[in-house]
């Protein structure tokens, strides 16, 4: 990657889209509406260019394109002794397909939100955020070392934070931004220890390098097993992991389209980015690598249960992101490398989906519940159609696209002997088919329930086409990781793109494991009677649900809840950082600000008061004074001996106020 | 001499507390003047005649009379009681200005002043002319000084007369009142 | 005239001998300090007044002794205590003007009276 225009176009990817949030956060108020399109250009660039890359590293493109990962860094702070820190871009397989990726679903979103946030009080501003955001995630992906990842971790979850809290009028929105912000910094305080530990003990903070040193031996293994572990714990508060997931469900009181941008395809993902974009660091430490395989597990099962209750169709959407984020931790931390990250591409498509179509409903209904939806299907038959698609694709029926990457990762349990790991996600498969079936026959068959469902027409062409163009790639997308032993004209392009380093191959000592025809058989079988389970209780007997629902009320009630989580954190830890905000601003208040300022304040008044008692208004007195004085300075300069000097400035002094208050 | 000087410090200092403690004015305003006249004797001994008779004409005659004329005008009868007339700070203002006394002659008395000898002040008129108009040697500066004392005296002039004008429709002065 | 006895020919040396420069100094020490005293002590303005210019008196008397006894100042302090007696007196008509305009509107030249300067 040699001459600077090639690098330019390279900087240009995040670069672009971060101008343009300063040109509409500047000039949002002119341009008002026009602000759609100013956004749509900059990404639609920012595509373009993510795709010259692509094509670059794919060694598709005529020229010195060889396949070899673009890198270009450039001196950041250079503390000389201290170390040097840089700021760069390493652009391999893995992130090339994310900067795609990205700059993909961005630009649908963008295309659907000119319909969806039509007459929003803040418009230029939404899109500028939006932009912001996409500038970070671009950065992050693009960053090849740890602080350069931080500084653009940071910036997506503030974006996270705007976002949220985007209609913050609303003070449900609010605290749904501060919870997201708060409780994703607890990930990033872990994140940045873990990063302070690497540094401290290679004195470098670059990927490569950090590999490299923990090779030979620099960092101890249980040191580098914690640093790793405090590492994946960012992880877990970005992506909503257990048991930092709290956040992501009530993130949903953010606009629709910033639920499927930030909350199902980039900003979530960028806890898997970072476990796989560190991976080489992640497979030196075996305990580390099961931590993240158990959390990822027992997250995808637990979301999953929670899911199954939810009248609220963007939760429903929202605990199947989490879940599905398990499903990729899980194989990223078997070592399916190119599985999980698979399954992260297919889910960005189908997930930005399924929120679309929750958004498209309720742009055209105004609410958010299952149980007031009802008979859409006539009305909406587009949304419908593509959240059909949507769902069969998460369900991983075959051969939309996520049976491809979810298969993958189930059969990899199997094939790695982790069988405690291979039943839970064989029960989420399960589970996942049946809640976004549920949802999807709530909504869409039966008789209508409310007047809102009654009058609802299907939405803009301008919302409608993005939610076409992605049911599409949620069929195809999976199409380019078709095993080679299907014997297809389409060979396995993205296992040939997406793969772990030499290194990690070999600590990892895995072999490939060939399609196994039987494990797909099983979770396709799965999927199938998740779905009919949905059928049988929602479209037949719909009020079987209703009796079985009072049936188990209490497990009813625990899984609406949340495994009672929010109410844990709640009386835990929410209620001591009140108290020290408690204690802190009694503290402000009295002791500081009533205490030393106004004591100082009191005691310069007070002592004013007590000079005040010189001014007589007499002349004389100030004559006197003066010649006292006078005779003070003489004797201090003519005098020989100090302590009778002190003690005579000492007397004049006494004196002065006496005099002065008497006369 | 020092029979002279002892007779001459003796009428000014006594004169001079005359100033201070007398009840009446108007006493202490002779006491004043002869205070002044002390002074000009010693301004005899000291070899200076031009300035012994400057200090009689402008002291003893135009100050002292200056300053009759105000308490003319501003009369009060003779008081009784000293506490009428000397304030609350009698006895600090004692002590300070002895102090201040004291220290001034301890530094004075006990400094080296070199080769003294009496004797060196101009004793006739014409020398002392020439000083003062700058034209004697190392006396440069007084014609400056001299022209800028002119001009202090003509805005004094100006001065006490816009001060102390009478504004229109204010009463005529009571003058005594008992 | 008859010689003169010895011992009576010290006295008068020593009575008519010119008295030391500290005495003078002293003399005008002491006046100096009187006046202050008296400036700081009377209560009526005209007599502090005085107490003032006997203070200016005591610095010519100071200058004028310098004057006259240390041989390098060049007889100059003579010319120094004339112009310091124009400006006293300048200072004395233009003070007693003061006096007597305070003394039209408040009737009093009681300087502990005047006191509105007060805190």
């Amino acid at each position: 990657m040699q001459t600077v225009g090639q690098q330019l176009i390279i900087a240009a990817i995040p670069v672009l889209p971060a101008l343009i949030f300063f040109v509409l956060a500047l000039f949002g108020r002119l341009l008002r509406v026009n602000a759609q399109y100013v956004a749509i250009l900059g990404v639609t660039v920012s595509l373009v260019f993510s795709s010259f890359a692509l094509l670059w590293v794919a060694g598709l493109l005529p020229g010195e394109a060889d396949g070899s990962p673009i890198e270009f860094s450039v001196n950041w702070i250079d503390l000389g002794a201290g170390g040097s820190f840089s700021m760069g871009v390493y652009i391999d397989g893995l992130a090339a397909m994310m900067l795609v990726v990205v700059c993909f679903v961005s630009l649908m979103i963008q295309l659907y939100s000119g319909a969806f946030m039509d007459g929003d009080r803040r418009f230029a501003w939404y899109y500028a955020v939006l932009n912001l955001f996409t500038a970070s995630m671009l950065g992050l992906v693009l960053a090849p070392n740890f602080i350069e990842l931080y500084v653009f971790w940071e910036l997506v979850g503030l974006c996270s934070y705007l976002l949220i809290g985007h209609w913050f009028e609303k003070p449900s929105a609010r605290d749904a931004a501060l919870k997201a912000f708060i409780v994703t910094r607890i990930g990033d305080a872990a994140l940045f220890i873990g990063i302070i530990i690497f540094w401290a003990q290679t004195g470098t903070t670059s990927f490569d390098g950090i590999s490299e040193a923990a090779q030979a031996g620099f960092i101890g293994s249980s040191l580098l097993t914690a640093a790793i572990v405090l590492v994946f714990i960012g992880a877990v508060g970005k992506s909503a992991q257990f048991p930092l997931h709290v956040w992501l469900p009530d993130a949903m009181e953010g606009p629709t389209p910033v639920s499927a941008l930030i909350h199902a395809a980039t900003m979530v993902a960028a806890g898997v980015y970072l476990v796989a974009r560190t991976y080489d660091i992640f497979v030196q430490s075996e305990q580390a690598m099961l931590v993240v395989a158990y959390v990822g597990g027992f997250t995808a099962l637990m979301a999953a249960t929670m899911a199954l209750v939810k009248r609220d169709i963007k939760r429903v959407v929202a605990y199947s992101t989490v879940s599905q984020l398990g499903y990729m931790m899980l194989g990223l931390g078997l070592g399916s490398y190119t599985a999980g990250v698979f399954h992260l591409y297919n889910h960005a498509f189908f997930k930005a989906l399924l929120f679309l179509c929750a958004g498209s409903i309720i742009h055209a209904m105004d609410s958010y519940n299952l149980f007031e939806m009802g008979g859409l299907r006539q009305r909406m038959p587009l949304t419908f159609w593509t959240m059909v698609i949507a769902g069969l694709s998460l369900a991983g029926i075959f051969p939309f696209s996520g049976f491809w990457s979810k298969d993958a990762i189930v059969a990899s349990t199997y094939d790695e002997h982790y069988y405690v790991l291979f039943g839970m996600a064989l029960i989420t498969v399960f589970l996942t088919a049946f809640y976004i079936f549920r949802a999807i026959f709530l909504a869409f068959t039966g008789e209508p329930r409310t007047e809102g469902a009654r009058v609802a027409v299907e939405s803009p062409g301008i919302m409608v086409g993005p939610m076409v163009i992605l049911a599409f790639l949620s069929v195809v997308s999976g199409w380019i990781g078709i095993p080679d032993s299907f014997r297809l004209p389409i060979k396995d392009y993205f296992a040939q793109l997406v793969v772990p380093s030499e290194f990690a191959r070999e600590t990892l000592g895995l072999e490939a494991h060939p399609f196994s025809l039987a494990l797909a058989a099983v979770s396709v079988a799965a999927a199938l009677v998740g779905i009919g389970l949905a059928y049988a209780l929602y479209v037949q007997k719909p009020e079987r649900a209703g009796a079985l629902s009072r049936r188990f009320s209490g497990l009813y009630t625990f899984l609406d809840k949340g495994w009672y989580f929010d109410a844990l954190y709640g009386a835990t830890f929410v209620r001591a950082a009140r108290y020290l905000g408690r204690l802190a601003r009694g503290f402000d208040r009295e002791v500081l600000v009533g205490g030393l300022t106004g004591g100082v304040g009191r005691l310069v008044s007070g002592f004013g008061e007590f000079l005040r008692r010189l001014q007589t208004g007499g002349v004389q007195n100030y004559a006197l004074f003066i010649l006292l004085s006078v005779l003070i300075i003489g004797i201090i300069v003519g005098a020989q001996y100090a302590f009778l000097v002190f003690a005579l400035i000492v007397l004049a002094t006494i004196t002065a106020f006496a005099v002065g208050s008497r006369l | 001499m020092t029979v002279a000087f002892a007779f001459l410090a003796g009428m000014t200092l006594v004169s001079a507390l005359g100033v201070v403690l007398s009840r009446n004015v108007v006493h202490s305003a002779l006491f004043m003047s002869g205070s002044f006249l002390g002074i000009a004797g010693y301004f005899v001994m000291l070899n200076a005649p031009a300035l012994a008779a400057f200090q009689v004409l402008i002291y003893v005659g135009a100050v002292t009379v200056v300053i009759l004329f105000g308490i003319m005008f501003t009369q009060r009868p003779q008081v009784r009681r000293y506490r009428t007339i000397i304030n609350r700070q009698s006895w600090w203002g004692f002590f300070v200005a002895a102090g201040v006394g004291t220290f001034l002659a301890y530094v004075l008395a006990n400094e080296d002043w070199g080769s003294t000898s009496a004797g060196n002040g101009p004793r006739d008129v014409a020398g002392f002319g020439r000083d003062l108009l700058g034209v004697s040697a190392g006396s440069g500066v007084f014609v400056l000084l001299f022209e800028v004392a002119s001009v202090l005296l003509l805005v004094a002039i100006v001065a006490a007369i816009v001060v102390s004008r009478r504004k229109t429709g204010e009463g005529v002065d009571r003058g005594v009142r008992e | 005239m008859p010689p003169i006895p010895p011992q009576l020919q010290q006295i008068i040396d020593a009575l008519t001998a010119a008295p030391p420069l500290e005495s003078y100094l002293v003399v005008g020490a002491i006046l100096f300090a009187i006046g202050a005293w008296g400036a700081l002590v009377r209560r009526n303005a005209v007599v502090i007044f005085m107490c003032v210019e006997l203070m200016i008196n005591a610095v010519n008397l100071t200058l004028v002794a310098f004057a006259d006894y240390l041989p390098n100042a060049g007889g100059l302090g003579v010319s120094y205590a004339v112009l310091v007696i124009a400006i006293a007196a300048a200072e004395i008509a233009v003070g007693l003007a003061i006096v007597l305009a305070v003394f039209r509107t408040r009737r009093t030249v009681n300087v502990d009276e005047i006191t509105s300067m007060r805190g």
